[in-house]
């Protein structure tokens, strides 16, 4: 009378396993549901009993009492449907005991339909540890297509779901999700921008965070969507983390192997840029950016809340999202790449073009950008207007080319431990330095107006430089062009 | 009778209305007649401070009142019908005429380099640069003589004890450290307002041999500048533009009116020598044995044609310009990179 089947929590987005119980016992016909559901949870009961009057079964006149176990940790949604439906069966002995030997997540249609439900890539991985079989509805199963050493069975109603269950069926084929892949652009479609391509490049193998200024129509944007192209492929272990996340958010994502690219507008909700929503957190833009690009575009128009709010997700790599009741710990590794006008008109510096704005307006459009946030951009560019001979001349370098270097420096870094973005002073001053760069550095403070912060930022540009030109030296010429990468925003 | 002058520049009137005034009045008379029959009451408090009480805060300020029969006033601006009655003065204005170098406010980055190289220029050859301390082609003219070292004066249209415009405070303190002078027809705590700018112009002119109009709109400051320069008798340079650029049109103009066209600060220098005197000794441009001399042109180049030029990878092209910008070589403004010639 007695019997639980695995299911699956997201606790931010690390995956645990649910036990789902029922028991049936003496008592007024009724279904309970215990362990902290939400209201969505506790719906199941009339969906989970019309699915299995449609499925051709009857319950008992008896009192069901389901519980979800851990009960402390909140649950939420009609993904616990399936699981409640199997788990009832067995215990009234509808079904073989056996059908309980599977993790399954999927909601129920009332004429007996599995429908999608959000998670599937984590309760592959539950799946995966307790090495039980996995029943998923189709949509929710192509999110975990990639992942191996799991029996993943896709089902499309509840009958379909026991027959799995107990081995009488291998369930629909499974097939990887078409959901539409994110446009990249190839390098070669960008014509001049020499300064700006180089910097891509640098940026992309040395992880560091990206900032362009220029006027409108120069191509930072185009640039800017080039850059999951020239990241190097996702390992297995960063694909699988970038995948949880995307699971946790709801959002099944196409490619495994790609950085993901996240371009939020800026009229973003501070919980859709970091993580949040009422009841049980998920993952913001900044999370769903994790091990790959979060592109600001116009951050002068970004409220300055957003961006002090992503400071801290930016420097940690992670954050912790609290609402009431559930907290929940996002990862962020994320490299951020920036676009702004110089000022509200676009044309502030520029050689031939006057600016129309008032210095006052572009003092204060500055001072939007400035702060905190500005400070984590090891490199900050400024593009040029392209000449009109430019439009018309030889495409560029292809991405392609760029990327093997770009993994070449990156091979580098793995090696050493980590990426260059992230080193600090002391590891810094571990590197070997010729003569020349430590004098090119000191010259610099005094006439190029370097200061403290900016000479580790500069020294850590060098050496992803240094490591694109496969010296274990930094020399002038490495520690020369990280300069060039300061310009005013 | 200074007192009676004194008070009456404390009226804050049009400066017509002065000049009017004083043509016909002695100075008691008018500034009776100010105080008592002026429907502003704000003019006649203004005017009816006594001028111990005046000295007194003028002397707090650090600022001198110089009328126009004084030793100190300038005597090519006291010639003139339209001079100003006295002048409010920090620093020390100095001594014979000067060059003016006045511009748009809404310069490009390329006007702004070449008001500064001719600002340093004129300074080199030993001219007090005089131009009005605006945002723009004044601002940047002011930048290049203190860059240079030189000596300036900026004519406010506003009261010395007022920043405007606000960034621009420092480099007026900058001119004063330099031995410039900051001067105004205006009293203390006379805010900027549009009506007051047009008559400070014929100051600029009025202190200048020559004036050099850099980058300019069809109307502005920069041509009512050149206007009373003519008046004056005083010759107006122009530096030419693109013809469809709308910061050079006033230039462009200038010079189909008859203004002098000028390509560089040098061609300025050589035939202002013929008026003004020779060049300053030992003060020659610097030495162009540069490597950055021969490939940064004096209009700028972009970093992305740099490269090209220099026919390396852009890596090493940025390499070379930091190097450049390190040592002094060149400057970087935006996308551009322009040579450093005023060291």
């Amino acid at each position: 009378m007695f019997a639980a089947v695995t299911s699956v929590v997201l606790v931010g987005v690390e995956p645990r396993p649910v036990r789902v119980e029922a028991q049936i016992t003496g008592g007024p016909s009724n279904i309970v549901i215990v362990g902290l559901p939400d209201a969505a949870v506790r719906e199941a009961r009339e969906r989970v009993r019309a699915a299995i009057r449609s499925a051709g079964h009857s319950l008992p006149s008896r009192r069901v009492v389901v519980n979800l176990s851990p009960a402390d940790v909140p649950k939420s949604g009609a993904a616990y449907d399936l699981p409640i439906a199997l788990a009832i069966l067995a215990a009234a002995g509808i079904v073989a005991p056996a059908a309980t030997g599977v993790v399954a997540l999927g909601e129920l249609a009332l004429d007996g339909e599995v429908r999608h439900a959000r998670g599937g890539f984590a309760a592959a991985l539950v799946a995966r540890d307790a090495g039980l079989p996995c029943l998923l509805p189709p949509a929710a199963a192509a999110e975990a297509v990639t992942l191996p050493d799991v029996r993943l069975r896709a089902v499309e109603s509840l009958a379909a779901a026991a027959a799995v269950a107990l081995g009488q069926s291998e369930g629909s084929p499974v097939s990887p999700v078409d959901a539409a892949t994110e446009a990249h652009f190839d390098l070669a479609d960008v014509r001049g921008q020499a300064t700006a391509r180089r910097a891509l490049e640098v940026a992309a193998a040395g992880g560091h965070h990206l900032l362009m200024s220029g006027a409108p129509g120069a191509g930072k944007t185009m640039l800017a969507r080039t850059m999951p192209g020239i990241l190097p492929p996702l390992t297995a272990e960063a694909g699988h983390e970038v995948a949880l996340v995307w699971a946790a958010a709801g959002r099944p994502r196409a490619e495994s192997t790609t950085a993901p690219f996240r371009s939020p507008h800026h009229s973003a909700t501070l919980a859709a840029l970091v993580g949040g929503g009422s009841g049980i957190p998920i993952p913001g833009e900044a999370s769903l950016a994790h091990r790959g690009v979060l592109f600001l575009d116009e951050l002068g128009e970004f409220p300055p809340h957003l961006l002090d709010a992503l400071r801290q997700p930016v420097e940690d790599g992670a954050v912790t999202v609290v609402r009431k009741g559930a907290s929940a710990r996002f990862p962020t590794s994320l490299q951020l790449v920036a676009a702004t006008n110089p000022c509200p008109c676009g044309y502030a510096g520029d050689r031939l073009v006057a600016c129309r704005c008032t210095p006052r307006t572009v003092d204060r459009y500055r001072r939007r950008l400035s702060g905190p946030l500005l400070d984590r951009f090891d490199m900050r560019i400024r593009l040029a207007r392209v000449a009109p001979g430019e439009l018309t001349g030889p495409p560029g370098e292809a991405t392609a080319e760029v990327r093997a270097r770009v993994c070449a420096a990156r091979k580098r870094q793995d090696a050493r431990g980590g990426l260059n973005r992230e080193l600090h002073r002391a590891e810094l001053d571990a590197f070997g330095w010729d003569d020349d760069a430590i004098g090119l550095l000191v010259d610099a403070v005094g006439s190029m107006a370097l200061t403290a912060r900016g000479w580790d930022r500069v020294r850590r540009v060098a050496v992803t430089i240094a490591d694109l030109d496969e010296s274990d030296v930094v020399t002038a010429r490495h520690v020369g062009e990280a300069l060039a990468y300061r310009a005013a925003p | 009778m200074i007192d009676a002058r004194l008070q009456l520049a404390y009226a804050g009137l049009h400066p017509d209305r002065t000049r009017g005034l004083l043509a016909v009045l002695a100075p008691d008379r008018a500034l009776r007649k100010v105080v008592t029959g002026s429907r502003s009451d704000r003019v006649s408090a203004a005017a009816s401070v006594d001028a111990a009480t005046r000295r007194r805060e003028l002397a707090e300020l650090g600022i001198r009142f110089v009328t126009s029969d004084s030793g100190e006033y300038p005597s090519q601006l006291a010639a003139l019908p339209d001079a100003p009655d006295g002048l409010f003065v920090r620093g020390a204005i100095p001594v014979g005429p000067g060059v003016a170098v006045v511009g748009t406010r809404r310069c490009t980055s390329y006007g702004r380099r070449l008001a500064a190289d001719y600002g340093a220029a004129i300074a080199r050859a030993g001219w007090p640069l005089v131009s009005g301390l605006a945002r723009g082609i004044d601002g940047a003219a002011h930048l290049g003589t203190v860059q240079a070292r030189g000596i300036g004066v900026a004519v406010l249209g506003c009261g010395l004890d007022i920043a405007y415009p606000p960034e621009h405070e420092g480099l007026a303190g900058r001119l004063l450290d330099l031995g410039g002078a900051v001067i105004s027809e205006y009293p203390p705590a006379t805010p900027p307002e549009g009506w007051r700018f047009p008559p400070r112009n014929r100051i600029i002119s009025g202190l200048a041999a020559a004036v050099v109009v850099v980058e300019a709109n069809t109307t502005g400051g920069a041509l009512i500048t050149a206007a009373t320069a003519l008046d004056q008798g005083t010759p107006v340079f122009a530096v030419p533009g693109d013809v469809g650029r709308e910061a050079s049109r006033g230039c462009n103009l200038l010079i189909r009116d008859g203004a002098h066209p000028v390509l560089e600060p040098a061609d300025l220098v050589a035939e202002l020598e013929l008026v003004l005197g020779p060049v300053a000794a030992g003060s020659g441009p610097a030495s162009a044995a540069e490597p950055a001399a021969d490939i940064v042109p004096d209009e700028g180049v972009g970093l992305d044609s740099l490269a090209e030029r220099m026919d390396i990878p852009t890596g090493e092209a940025l390499a070379a310009v930091s190097r450049w910008e390190a040592d002094g070589l060149v400057e970087r403004i935006g996308d551009t990179v322009y040579p450093v010639r005023n060291r």
